[in-house]
């Protein structure tokens, strides 16, 4: 049986990725694993991200995965990405359970994000 | 044959809808012929003459012999007969079996039991169009190699394998050679009085028949090994009450087939012509298996920067498949294409197109 089904929120994200594209000029985190691509770019201003974008190869899950932590952290102090977890996305998209990996990937991803934007800040200190 | 008018339904190489007439024929079957076809009175020996009819239809359709058919719950169960049932009772002749890396996973996995049951397993591979050559089987053969098994059309590439030359080579060797046909049977032109198979699997729901009803053809002189033990039905080497109008349905669909396939093949041609000149300028795209000579009613086609279930997905109310459809539940790529050559991303970004008896040009326009 297909366990590929996907929740009205997932539906929304997908047909809606508002937040696709590229920062220019932003902090970069790529990750490439579980035979997916992220990418997610972010411009920070006064320790608030101002701008944040995501490109994603991957299944229905992650590009709405991807929309929604989009949604949730633009124009939130950046210090806040530490609190991503996914746990949250998991319920809220009803992740099938096989797809956990995935989701963790984007969770590797937003990490990396978060050191690229502490890494631009201390450059810009300096 | 309708299908709900908002859904464009291009995966009739996962299944077909029944045909008007096959339902009929189970209804009328259903209401006046339900009794057991192995009782000996007046109304079993009735049921029993229906299945004989059916054994007929189908005969005709393959060119065999109707009384070379045994009847099974699909082709998965008759793979799993032929080559189990095959492998075991012909261990004295050796224990080296053959088949290739693109078989459906219900002969894959049949092979892999046998493997660990200590059978020695060849898994040969396709060139990168699916196609395998003469030479690479002929060159895998082995004294001791007493099996084969190939599929004749394959399910997510359309690819057909030359199975006459194949069925020579194993004739030769004294090979017994099963032909999984289940994406064959009521599509291409089968003559199994002309093709030298020992074994050839099919499956009523792939040309418009019921699901959970199929066939294996066995050719005189083929002794295979049974699977269940019971009743003594179908000379004990599968037994178990027969469902005549499952099979009634089948025989009627073979029926219709049979009358049907050069319109069929020619339609098919025509529509996989439009749908690939419809989608062949968008960039990135390739197919996979071969460019020529496949079935027309399957079109596998990979886009490089999509990713086959969020192409699915935007796709609706299109449906289509990403790699075989008994895969459907895995997240891993597709290993028949991976065979092929295709890498895993690669493989993940293809999707399948099947078209059918009830596909029109419309319908293809539309997307």
């Amino acid at each position: 049986m297909n366990n590929n089904s996907y929740n009205p929120v997932v539906r929304q994200c997908f047909e809606n990725p508002v937040h696709a594209g590229t920062v220019t000029s932003g902090a970069v985190a790529y990750f490439e694993d579980q035979g997916l691509r992220i990418r997610l770019s972010a411009n920070v201003a006064g320790g608030t991200v101002t701008e944040l974008r995501f490109r994603v190869w991957g299944c229905p899950h992650v590009i709405a995965a991807s929309e929604v932590f989009c949604r949730q952290y633009e124009g939130r102090p950046a210090a806040e990405l530490e609190q991503f977890d996914t746990e949250h996305i998991m319920q809220d998209l009803a992740v099938p359970v096989e797809k956990t990996g995935r989701i963790l990937v984007l969770e590797d991803t937003v990490r990396s994000l978060r050191a690229a934007i502490l890494d631009r800040q201390s450059k810009t200190r300096e | 044959m309708a299908v709900a008018t908002d859904l464009i339904y291009l995966d009739f190489a996962a299944t077909t809808p029944l045909a008007p007439e096959v339902a009929e024929r189970m209804r009328e079957v259903q209401a006046n012929a339900w009794f057991n076809p192995s009782s000996n009175h007046i109304v079993g020996r009735k049921s029993a003459a229906l299945v004989r009819f059916a054994a007929e239809q189908l005969a005709s359709l393959l060119n065999a012999d109707s009384a070379s058919f045994l009847w099974t719950s699909g082709a998965t169960e008759s793979n799993n007969l032929a080559i189990m049932g095959a492998a075991r009772q012909r261990e004295h002749r050796g224990k080296h079996l053959l088949t290739m890396r693109t078989e459906h996973k219900a002969v894959v996995d049949a092979f892999r039991a046998l493997e660990k049951q200590g059978f020695d397993v060849t898994w040969l591979e396709p060139d990168t169009n699916g196609l395998l050559p003469i030479e690479r089987f002929a060159a895998a053969l082995r004294d001791d190699t007493q099996l084969a098994s190939i599929m004749h059309v394959n399910n997510e590439t359309g690819a057909i394998q030359d199975i006459a030359a194949i069925g020579d080579v194993c004739k030769r060797h004294d090979v017994v050679l099963h032909v999984d046909g289940a994406q064959a049977t009521g599509k291409i032109r089968v003559d199994l009085t002309a093709l030298p198979v020992d074994l050839y699997s099919l499956t009523a729901h792939k040309f418009y028949g019921p699901k959970g009803v199929g066939a294996l053809f066995v050719r005189e002189g083929t002794p295979i090994l049974p699977l269940m033990f019971g009743g003594g039905q179908q000379r004990r080497l599968r037994p178990g009450t027969l469902p005549v109008d499952l099979i009634a349905g089948l025989g009627q669909a073979a029926q219709i087939a049979a009358a049907n396939i050069d319109a069929d093949l020619a339609n098919l041609e025509r529509l996989k012509g439009r749908l690939l000149a419809g989608i062949q300028e968008v960039a990135g795209l390739h197919i996979n298996g071969p460019e020529q000579g496949a079935y027309p009613g399957i079109l596998n086609v990979g886009l490089d920067d999509v990713e086959g279930e969020s192409l699915l997905l935007a796709l609706e109310p299109l449906c289509v498949a990403t790699g075989s459809a008994c895969n459907s539940r895995s997240q891993e790529p597709s290993y028949v294409l991976r065979a092929l050559g295709r890498s895993d991303r690669e493989a993940q970004s293809a999707i399948r197109f099947s078209l059918g008896r009830p596909t029109s040009t419309k319908k293809l326009i539309r997307r």
